[in-house]
Formats: structure tokens, sequence, C-alpha cells
């Protein structure tokens, strides 16, 4: 038994690095800035699943204002750039930590709401924040917009300059942090952490009677996944360079929460492949003009249908006949 | 391997020739990238600016330089912009980009497009920030937001004698925006603002606006800044109440280009008296506007509206640079910063040094009379 979880434990470090060098060769085979955009919004969306799916495929918690904490942190960093003057990385913090304390705010009330009642109040804080950013236009700017908002400054290495106006090292930042979210999330939900996690979600009551304090452990979800959102916020504001409260309405957590579902709800990997399909799915099918949103709705729907655990399932599924195959080949060639 | 003299010479000609043959093919063909949006709330912009772009190139292609054109849907928001911007630049390496329409999607394309060095005909949007500063790559051929009110707001004071005003407008970009232009224009100019009232776009129900806007006291004009379907409840809404001219009342409703054509009829008789400024007049009597609606008629079955006209505008406006020379991107850039007197069928561009069109001519005010047709005022 031992031997099989340090065997897949070694395939998870294995899988990570493949992911790593992957990161490094994307830049390098797609060199034109449209396709380095697509890869830096890939990143974002893949943070933004990640984050989401903690809370919804681990925690149980169907949470429908990722948008409001990714909103909350683009605007939070770029607001203590632009009008306190604070460098990037203290700023990114920030916006990170307002995402987490929002995200824990709002679990606080919600914590006592269970599925269609939890998605209502998250969708109303998203709804609160979205009002919230487009209305306080003597801090926001609203509907005004913020524009000219700088990418990351450069840093300084000995010889070696890195500039993140350059695409590519945009994505490199990006993506990084994008892995770095992916490797944290990974190492909770393997730990008793997850565990608790996912019996809070299977079982809230027997969950109880084992010791386990639920209203902590969402909490503690809660501030987690929203904070990964917040952190790709920070990142979107100095991607675009601007700031509009319209880039964080409520659609956007539907098609972040598609992205997990397609992927694989409880599965880190799954809303990975979730968010990269549907950032490039659609850009993909530009060349077909108008059709491009109809091709594209009916490819959601078609794997929604087929493949009701998403994108991981289907790959597992896939991995799994292909070694029964495999195993029973090897049996018929025995003498 | 020696050649002959005369053989060289030749060879050498024929190599000429070749490279001759090759520039000007390559001049003879002027890709444009068209961003429009062509899905979401904003869409109807693109399909109506598309209308207008096939019109214009039908007409310029069966003769002379070739124009070729690529869309993509930039969705009037600001990454699928930049995403569509990048993917013109990069993949159609396009000599012009046209579009687009509203003001967050063209602030946040100007920088993509600035660097690239590939200019920006504007037409659409009215923000005051897409021209001031600005940047020299791109152009507006459309007055910009101050640019209206302030016209609205001298016009509304000196010709209807309005002495007071009610602004109601969208929480957007554009809506603050003209609404506070109008505002300090129209108080500048002795008048008074009654009261100020900003909605969201999720406001369905205009009953209470209407009710605080009838609280106001004696109100001579109310400026609206709104797209259409929040435009048509709120003239209904006024009229209800009796403010307005098409419920009986005094007041005369103000509004701006955002409302499509066939407003009127949609509203019907809540919008009797109505003004308004349209970016294309079909009443002009000028031979190219009168083409202009001919041909429209025959190639789509209906009427023209300010969005096919200004997409037509965008075409020639570029035709007539590249006929004066313009053959890439710098050139056709420079070409449109030195124009003074083109004329377009939504009226006349002359661009400032902030690339700005400063022509008046191409808003026209119109007055909704009772059995809904438009009555053109003639005051520009």
């Amino acid at each position: 038994m031992s031997d099989a979880y340090s065997a897949a434990g070694r395939a998870r470090w294995w899988g990570i690095l493949a992911a790593a060098c992957v990161i490094a060769v994307l830049p390098l085979v797609f060199r034109d800035s449209y396709w380095r955009t697509n890869l830096i919004v890939c990143a974002l969306n893949v943070m933004l699943a990640i984050g989401l799916d903690f809370v919804v495929g681990y925690a149980g918690q169907l949470n429908l204002g990722q948008s409001a904490f990714y909103g909350i942190g683009a605007y939070v960093s770029t607001l203590l750039i632009m009008r306190l003057g604070l460098p990037f990385w203290p700023a990114f913090v920030c916006g990170v930590v307002a995402s987490a304390l929002s995200g824990m705010v709002l679990s606080l009330f919600a914590v006592r709401l269970r599925g269609h009642y939890l998605a209502i109040a998250s969708l109303g804080f998203a709804v609160i924040t979205y009002q919230v950013l487009l209305n306080w236009i003597s801090l926001t700017q609203g509907p005004l917009g913020i524009y000219g908002i700088a990418p990351p400054p450069p840093v300084g290495l000995p010889g070696w300059q890195i500039d993140f106006t350059d695409l590519a090292n945009l994505f490199y930042l990006v993506a990084g942090f994008a892995l770095l979210s992916y490797v944290l999330l990974d190492q909770l939900v393997r730990s008793p952490i997850g565990e608790t996690l996912t019996a809070i979600r299977e079982d809230e009551v027997s969950a109880a009677s084992l010791g386990i304090n639920a209203r902590l452990w969402k909490v503690f979800a809660f501030a987690v996944g929203t904070a990964v959102a917040g952190g790709a916020g920070c990142f979107y504001a100095g991607f675009v360079g601007t700031l509009v409260p319209d880039a964080f309405f409520i659609t956007e957590s539907f098609n972040i929460l598609a992205m997990v579902i397609v992927g694989g709800m409880g599965t880190l990997s799954g809303p990975v492949f979730g968010a990269i399909l549907l950032t490039v799915l659609p850009e993909f099918l530009r060349g077909i003009g108008d059709l491009r949103l109809i091709v594209y709705g009916l490819a959601l729907t078609l794997v929604v249908l087929f493949m009701p655990g998403g994108i991981a399932q289907a790959l597992r599924l896939a991995r799994d006949r292909l070694m029964r195959a495999s195993s029973r080949q090897t049996a018929g060639a025995k003498p | 391997m020696r050649i002959l003299p005369v053989a060289r010479l030749f060879f050498v000609s024929v190599l000429l020739a070749a490279a001759g043959s090759s520039t000007a093919l390559a001049a003879d063909m002027i890709k444009i990238g068209a961003l429009f949006p062509m899905s979401g709330p904003g869409s109807y912009f693109g399909v109506q600016d598309k209308q207008g772009v096939e019109l214009a190139l039908e007409a310029l292609n069966k003769s002379g330089t070739k124009f070729e054109i690529q869309y993509e849907d930039s969705a009037c928001s600001p990454l699928p912009a930049t995403q569509a911007a990048k993917r013109l630049i990069d993949q159609y390496k396009p000599d012009v980009v046209i579009g687009e329409e509203c003001s967050d999607a063209t602030l946040a394309v100007m920088p993509v497009l600035a660097q690239a060095k590939v200019p920006l005909l504007n037409a659409g949007s009215s923000s005051i920030k897409i021209t001031e500063p600005g940047n020299p790559w791109t152009f507006r051929i459309m007055p910009n937001e101050v640019m209206q009110g302030m016209d609205i707001a001298t016009n509304a004071y000196k010709r209807l004698n309005a002495k007071s005003a009610v602004l109601l407008y969208e929480n957007t970009n554009a809506g603050i925006g003209n609404a506070k232009v109008f505002g300090d224009t129209f108080t500048k100019l002795g008048g008074t603002i009654l009261a100020d009232i900003g909605f969201g776009r999720d406001v369905n129900d205009f009953t209470s606006i209407a009710t605080r806007v009838t609280g106001a006291g004696k109100i001579d004009v109310i400026p609206t800044y709104t797209l259409e379907g929040q435009g048509l409840k709120i003239t209904q809404a006024l009229a209800q109440a009796g403010v307005t001219k098409g419920g009986g009342g005094g007041a005369i409703q103000l509004g701006t280009i955002w409302l499509p054509f066939g407003f009127e009829q949609k509203a019907g008789k809540a919008a009797v008296g109505y003004i308004r400024i349209v970016q294309f007049d079909p009443t002009d009597q000028r031979d190219q506007v009168k083409n202009f609606i001919q041909a429209f008629k025959t190639k789509y079955s209906q009427d023209p509206t300010h969005l096919n006209a200004h997409a037509y505008d965008q075409i020639m406006l570029i035709a007539d640079v590249v006929k004066r020379g313009a053959k890439d991107a710098q050139s056709i850039r420079d070409g449109l910063a030195a124009t003074k007197d083109f004329s377009g069928v939504t009226g006349s561009v002359a661009f400032d040094e902030h690339n700005q069109n400063i022509k008046m001519d191409t808003i026209h005010y119109m007055e909704t009379l009772p059995d809904l047709s438009w009555k053109a005022l003639g005051w520009n």
C-alpha cells in the first residue's frame, strides 16, 4: 500500500516537473504576441479555476462569487499602486490578502448555508461587489475605468533583468504562480486537511461527529480558494492595463465554474485542462467567424453530456482502458 | 561563369522589373482589420458596421486599388478586444484597423495598435480619453463626448430657450462623461440643473425615476444618455408621468447618437417632440448621401442606419487616403493626419493635432413629429 502511495506521489511530482517543462517551452513555440497573450489568459484562468475547485470540488461549497474575489484582488492592488504609490509586490500581497479576507467574511455569513442557498448568497456577494466597483466612483473610477496600469516592474538579477513588458516573461511569471498555487493546493488536498474537507463535503454531520469543526474548515477553504483568485486579479490588471468593473461581472463566475465542471470537479488537474480548453477553444474557432460561439456552446454541451465527470474523468477512463488492454495483451502473450 | 554584358543588362532589368511589379502588387492591396463587437450585448453594432463596410468595399473593389478586410469579434470589452487586436496584428498584418464601438474596448486596444504602428480609425466611441491625450496612431471621425455635450447644451439654451434641465444617464464611462459636460456647459450659460440622476444598466423599471423627475419643478429639457433598451422605458415612463411633450407635458427630451434608428417607432407617441442628435441624416439632399441610401436599399432591402453610415465612411476615408498616395500603415497614418476636407455620408472630416475630427456637421439634430417621422432641424 505504501509502495503504491509513494509511486503515486512520485508520478505526481513527475507530472508537475513535466508541467514546468511545458511552461518553459510554450513561449518558445508560440512566438507571436497574440498566442502569448492567450497563454497568459490561460494561466490566469487556471489560477481562477483551481482556486474555485478547492472550494467547490473539495470542500463542497458552491461558490458563485469567484468573479468578485478576482475583482477585489485586481482593484485593491491597482489602487494601492496608483493612488498610494505602493510598489507592485507589496500591493500584490495586499490584493491577495484582501481577497482572502473577503472570502472569509463571506464564508462566516454563509457557513450556515448549503447547496443552492450558499450559491445564491455567494452570487449576491458577487452582485454587491460589482455594484461597489461600479458605483463607488471616487475610489474605483467606476465605469470611467482605470487606464495605463503598468505590468509588474522588472526584476533585476546579476547581469540580467527580467522585463515583464515582454509577454513571454509575463507568461513565465503568471504561469509560475499558477503552478505554485497548484502545488500548494495539491499538497493541501493530499494532507489530512484535504481529507477533512472531503469529509465535510461528503457528510457534514458525520464529520462533526468525528470532532471536525466544519465552520472553521469551510472558512479556511474559502480563504485559500479566494486568495488564489485575488492573485489572478493582481496579475490581470497589469497584464490588460485597463480595469473596468464589467470585467468582473457575475457572468465571469459562471465561466470559471464552467472551467471547473468541464475539467472535472474535485480533481485539481481537471480544472487546469478545463481552463485551458475554455480559453483556447474560442480563439481556435475565430477562423469560422459568426459560427464561433455556436460551435463553442455545442462543444461544451457535448462535453457535459458525454463526459459528466469532465475531462479528468475521461482521461482516467481512457488510461484505465489502455492499461486493461495492455495487461490482457501481456496475459495472452504468456505461454 | 561569365555573362555577356548585354545578357547581364537583360538579367538585371528582368530582376528590377520583377521587384518593381511585386512592389506595385503589394501597394495595390490594402489590408483592413475590423474590430467589431459581434457577440454579447453590443453585437448589434457589429452587424450594422459590417453591412456598411461590405457596401463600401463592393463599390471600391470594382476598380483600382483592392481592399481586403478581416473581421474580429472584439466583444465591446477590454480583454477580448486586446486578444482580437493582437490576432489581427500577428496573423493578418493589416495596414489599418477600424473599430471598436465601445470606449472601454477602444482605450484597451489603442496602445496595442500604437506599439505595432498600425493606425486605428474609430467612429463610434465617444470617450474624451481616446483623443485627449490619445496617441499618434488613433483617429476618431465622430465628435467626442465633450464636443457633443457642449453642442447639445448650447443649442438647448440658445435655440430652445431652455433654462432648467434634469440629467438622466446610465452609470457608464460615456453616460457619466456626456452628462457632466452637458451639466457644466448648461450651468455656465446660465441654466439650472434641477436633478442629476444616474442609474445602473440593470435598472428595468423607471417609474420611480419618472416620479422623482415630476417633483423636480418646471423642467425645460431632459438630456438622456442611455442605450436603446433603457431609453425606451425612460421615454415611456416620462410620457406616462406627463413630464415630456409626448405625454402632454412641457419638457423636451434630448437624446444622443447612441439610440439606433427606429427608436421613435418603438417608443410610439411617447417620443413625440423628442430632439436628438444622429450621426447620419437620411434627409440630407447631397448626391453622395442619396446614392448611399439607394445602394444600401438595393443591397440589403432596408434603410441605412447611422452605424451603417459611419462604417461606410470609415472605409471611404481610408480609400481617400490611399487615393492620395498612401500604401502602408505609416503612410495611411500620415494621410489620415493630413485629412482636412474629406466629405462622407455622415458629414465632413478634418483632424486636429490630437487626431480628433473637428467638424460638427457629422452630428445632425432631429425632432420627432406626431407621425413619428423626423424633422431635420439643421442646427449644424
